[in-house]
């Protein structure tokens, strides 16, 4: 009842979908959201219970995927049974029976439509009444001399045995027939359920792929443009001949797709990190895959790989590498990646360093681009 | 006015659900009227042994009439018709013959509700599938007011009962879902009715720290009060909380009330027996939330007894009226899987403001309906109303005669558990 009322006003595949590209995809971190919202309602004395148990139920859900009941599979695997057995091609009554017949283990014969017939030798001169029956009997001699009646007798007589005979060969053949049917609509039910929830599995589990390619991917591009851009600082720096009286602090905030850098042109006070960031060109394979290696852990000092802002960048990569599999910066989608942006990009204001400047030139630039 | 009330089994020392009920609505009706209560000599439900002696004594200033069972419940038989009555097409004989095997069999208890015609103005019968309930209701149809505590349980389905709830003179309600249960049974909706349920002694004052101390309770705890029965949905809480357990939270189980089904040996799960009524609320005014792992429920009378002490509820879903209770009272969470049973028993930890919210809208929702002014009012109300009805009126409603010989054992009564599933279900949020 409840799975039903939780999919109520959208078809149970769009949630499914919805589920797992919502909020079903966000990082652990981010579930406890639901519990300010429960606290906020508790402290109203009106609270919801039918809200807090679609809370609790939609959090069951994000932490275990939309599993469908036992029951909402089978009627899902009906429903596709409907459409493999497409009514224009088998006939509406045959499918009724199909269906009756699994329900029933041993289907009862047929009742034949007439009860088996007799014939015996006497059967001819039966009669209801006593007087017409004496009367044949008395007739009878008379009857003989005319015509032998005994091979038509025996001849009748063998029909009808015959046709009793064939009438239970045919109740046992219907019932055999019977139970064929059941079995093979069973069967046939089964294979659709089977086929339905491996689907749903098949669908779970590329969802997951898809997530996890993007973080990879992501992951990848932000490594490229961190590399990227050291090489650009080591470039200008290199260009420097002698120590400029005021340096830019860069903060660099990465987002994803995108990567916001923030030049301050206020002289930054200390960057002892700065000194220490290699600002050559990457040529040394070593440096550039440890650089490579914290990058993807996200969890080096801030600053020591990059001037200024390189804290903020650690800041994202950490909150990338905190969530879930798959969970934070979808790539491919519009929603996920937008609301990401504006949490890291909120995150980024708040570890800027007390001190600093408001930015004077603020410029972004894709790191991918480079 | 004079009331006699018919119940199963009476004494004080008795705790099951509609017996319990049956002797707070005596007490508490004799403030108001000359009470009696006509009741069998036995104690327990299972066998019927007749364990009091037969006559009359004084009950908590109630006088109470005890007549003997005639006959113990042979649980071979019992078990064999309900079998058959529940789950195949029958007839009515075989209903009446279920009956008489479920008990308690009095006769002598009968023939004195059949000659108290003149005596009492009303007869209140309690827990309408029990023999002296429907044989004694029938008995005095004008004057029979039915206190049903029906279950949504197969017995509901059995084809003698639809016209015992359209002759009474009035219907006495546990809850929303046991009215629309029978109504959409028996299509009575014209026969006097009223939800009322029943109220509880709730102490003044209750000491959590106090039972803390005495029982050892020092983590946060659930807790269960009633019998330890598989039939009250036990095993499935002992199995969801096992699993629940295997979390880093702590956080115990406690039991209070007589196991039937022996309780699992594990290191959170603590059972407490059974406790004076002091030690019960104290128990549940320190409990996290009280757990009501039922199927069946008329009306829990503990779970409204948790709310009057502003308590939380974690309730079986699957029990329409208890989630009935919980969504009509804001007063507390149910779970229908142990995913839900994780999800709730973790919303009612983590945060306490809403577990204390559910307890207030309990408290609320208790003082507004089962309070016992409230209680005691509504009762009051409708045997005034009856009163207050025209004689032919009342007359005309009279139950419908039992069929005769032949047709009572015509098999085409449908099996009773096929008649329950088709009736509507789920809470009724009026």
């Amino acid at each position: 009842m409840d799975h039903n009322s939780q999919g109520q006003g959208q078809g149970s595949r769009r949630q499914f979908h919805r589920g797992r590209r919502g909020a079903d995809r966000r990082g652990q971190e981010r579930r406890p959201q639901a519990q300010p919202r429960a606290q906020e309602q508790a402290n109203r004395s009106d609270v919801d219970v039918e809200q807090i148990m679609r809370d609790i139920r939609s959090r069951i859900a994000q932490r275990h995927g939309i599993e469908l009941s036992h029951q909402q599979i089978q009627d899902l695997a009906a429903r596709r049974l409907e459409s493999i057995l497409d009514p224009r091609g088998v006939s509406p009554a045959l499918l009724d029976q199909l269906r009756s017949a699994a329900g029933t283990t041993s289907p009862a014969p047929p009742r034949p439509a007439d009860p088996p017939f007799t014939f015996e030798d006497t059967t001819l001169f039966e009669s209801h009444r006593g007087a017409m029956r004496l009367a044949r009997k008395l007739l009878h001699p008379i009857l003989k001399l005319f015509f032998n009646p005994n091979p038509l007798i025996r001849a009748l007589n063998i029909q009808a045995r015959l046709n009793t005979e064939a009438a239970a060969r045919e109740a046992e053949r219907d019932r055999r027939q019977a139970e064929w049917n059941a079995l093979h609509y069973a069967l046939l039910q089964r294979v659709v359920s089977e086929i339905s929830r491996v689907t749903l599995e098949t669908q779970s589990l590329s969802l997951k792929v898809d997530s996890l390619s993007a973080k990879v991917d992501f992951n990848e591009r932000r490594v490229r443009g961190i590399e990227g851009l050291q090489f650009q600082a080591g470039t200008s720096s290199g260009r420097r001949e002698a120590p400029e009286p005021v340096r830019p602090t860069v903060a660099v905030v990465a987002s994803p797709p995108s990567v916001t850098v923030e030049t301050t042109s206020t002289p930054a006070p200390t960057t002892p990190t700065t000194q220490t960031a290699p600002l050559g060109p990457p040529a040394d394979g070593t440096r550039r895959r440890r650089r490579r290696r914290r990058g993807r852990r996200g969890t080096g000092a801030p600053g020591e790989a990059m001037p200024g802002g390189a804290d903020a960048a650690s800041f994202d990569a950490t909150d990338a590498s905190d969530g879930d599999a798959g969970e934070p910066f979808e790539g491919g989608d519009e929603d996920e990646s937008a609301s990401g942006e504006a949490e890291s990009r909120g995150a980024a204001v708040a570890e800027t360093p007390a001190g600093r400047t408001e930015p004077a030139v603020k410029s972004e630039f894709d790191p991918i681009d480079r | 006015m004079k009331l006699a009330i018919v119940v199963q089994r009476y004494g004080a020392d008795i705790g099951g659900g509609a017996e319990l009920h049956a002797r707070y609505i005596a007490e508490r009706l004799a403030r108001h009227a000359d009470v009696r209560v006509l009741t069998t000599c036995a104690r327990d439900y299972i066998s019927w042994r007749n364990e009091f002696p037969a006559g009359d004594e004084q009950i908590n200033g109630v006088a109470v009439e005890r007549f003997p069972v005639v006959h113990e419940r042979n649980l071979v038989d019992f078990d064999r018709q309900s079998t058959h009555v529940f789950r195949r097409q029958h007839s009515l004989q075989d209903e009446f013959e279920w009956l008489d095997s479920e008990g308690p069999v009095s006769p002598r208890l009968l023939t004195r509700v059949r000659r108290s015609r003149d005596e009492f103005d009303f007869l209140l019968f309690f827990s309408v599938r029990y023999h002296q309930a429907y044989h004694g209701a029938r008995a005095s149809a004008g004057r029979a007011v039915l206190v049903p505590t029906a279950e949504r349980e197969p017995s509901m389905g059995l084809a003698i009962y639809p016209p015992l709830f359209r002759g009474v003179r009035a219907i006495m309600y546990n809850s929303y879902e046991e009215r629309a249960m029978i109504q959409s049974l028996a299509g009575n909706d014209d026969v006097p009715g009223a939800v009322v349920g029943v109220g509880s002694d709730i102490p003044a004052h209750v000491s959590p720290e106090r039972v803390r101390e005495a029982f050892g309770l020092h983590h946060p705890y659930l807790v269960y009060v009633g019998r330890i029965d598989a039939n009250k949905g036990c095993a499935e809480l002992f199995d969801f909380f096992t699993q629940y357990a295997t979390g880093a939270r702590a956080l115990d189980l406690v039991l209070i009330g007589t196991p039937v089904l022996p309780v699992p040996t594990h290191p959170r799960i603590r059972h407490l027996g059974y406790v004076s009524d002091q030690d019960k609320f104290d128990v549940i005014a320190a409990a996290e939330a009280l757990v009501m792992p039922s199927y069946y429920e008329s009306l829990s009378m503990v779970a409204l007894e948790a709310w009057a002490l502003g308590r939380p509820v974690l309730a079986n879903g699957h029990c329409d009226v208890l989630k009935g209770q919980c969504l009509r009272s804001n007063g507390g969470l149910y779970y229908e899987d142990v995913r839900e049973f994780t999800g709730a028993v973790d919303a009612l930890l983590d945060n306490p403001a809403l577990a204390a919210a559910l307890g207030r809208n309990g408290r609320t929702y208790f003082d507004t309906h089962y309070t016992w002014p409230v209680i005691e009012r509504t009762y009051l109300d409708m045997f005034e109303h009856l009163s207050s009805e025209p004689r032919h009126h009342a007359n005309a409603r009279d139950i419908e005669p039992i069929p005769g010989w032949l047709a009572r054992r015509r098999r085409n009564v449908p099996a009773a558990a096929d008649v329950v599933a088709g009736l509507p279900s789920g809470p009724v949020l009026a």
